[in-house]
């Protein structure tokens, strides 16, 4: 059922229009520059929850400010991640690389909602500093398995 | 040279992949650093940052990635030499860097002290897109190919 799904995905006129087309590495590249931006932003702000940079701003200045540019940013990757994904679902969603990169997001994801409903809300620094070491490495993983993929495929 | 590298991308498992997230990341260091401050000096980002702060804390940031960025991507350009130095967009990739390091410099040493400049904007809007340019170019390296099918 999930199988016939991602062929009937491969098969849709856009997916056929963007594999066999320049749209795919321009997409890609798109997808890099976006990707590298968000990981980027998100860089700045674990470095102030550890402690490590940006001192003399409050932790919620850096975090408030930075976050519209990572969410902006972020629509973009997923919008070219979709754009690429779709001209070889079976393909991607078949790779290791690729469910270690969805893992991974989610585990991002999930980081995220503990850092701005517990850990910025109740102002724990601990739990701050956690929050930040974990999203360093987890949007470490994220790029790796990302560049991964196509060393599989 | 060329054979250690290609001995090392070729035998030590996941060494590839390994290497460009190196590189990857060092993008993403300088898109927060420089490319930030950039848009921050055109009033778009991080508005209660003050420029000159901003610029003496990201800055540093740019000269410690670049030689990292060095050493990442020359693994790939000492394995495949030909790859590289035949490719257009490889050379448009270093047309549109060398530009970008220079601006990164006067942003870090000479602008700052006059951030709201209109020549500070004006060199603040060059980085950014050479910036862009950069790294779109360094992902179309892989498809010289499909740009140039005759060559």
């Amino acid at each position: 059922m999930l199988e016939q799904f991602w062929a009937w995905i491969e098969m849709q006129p856009l997916s056929a229009r963007i594999g066999e087309s320049a749209w795919f590495p321009f997409l890609e590249s798109v997808h890099v520059l976006s990707a590298m931006f968000v990981v980027g932003t998100v860089l700045m702000a674990d470095l102030r929850l550890l402690g490590w940079s940006a001192l003399r701003h409050p932790v919620t200045v850096i975090t408030d400010e930075i976050v519209p540019w990572t969410w902006g940013a972020f629509v973009i990757a997923t919008l070219t991640g979709v754009g690429l994904f779709i001209t070889r679902a079976s393909a991607y969603v078949a790779n290791p690389a690729f469910l270690a990169k969805v893992v991974l997001l989610l585990l991002a994801g999930a980081n995220m909602l503990v850092l701005h409903f517990v850990a910025l809300r109740t102002g724990r620094a601990r739990l701050q500093m956690t929050t930040g070491a974990c999203s360093l490495l987890v949007w470490a993983g994220v790029v790796l398995a990302g560049r991964w993929i196509g060393h599989l495929s | 040279m060329h054979d250690l590298v290609v001995y090392l991308l070729s035998n030590v498992p996941g060494l590839p992949p390994i290497v460009q997230t190196v590189h990857l990341l060092g993008i993403a260091v300088i898109m927060s650093s420089v490319v930030l401050l950039d848009l921050r000096i055109l009033g778009l980002a991080l508005p209660s940052q003050d420029v000159q702060e901003l610029t003496r804390r990201v800055m540093p940031w740019v000269w410690w990635t670049l030689p990292v960025m060095l050493l990442s991507g020359s693994m790939f350009v000492f394995a495949r030499p030909r790859r590289y130095f035949t490719n257009p967009v490889f050379g448009l990739k270093f047309a549109l860097l060398l530009p970008a390091i220079a601006l990164a410099a006067v942003l870090h040493f000479v602008s700052v002290r006059k951030p709201d400049d209109w020549r500070t904007k004006l060199v603040a809007g060059l980085s950014l897109l050479l910036w862009v340019g950069v790294v779109l170019a360094g992902r179309w390296i892989a498809y010289a190919d499909y740009l140039f099918p005759e060559e």
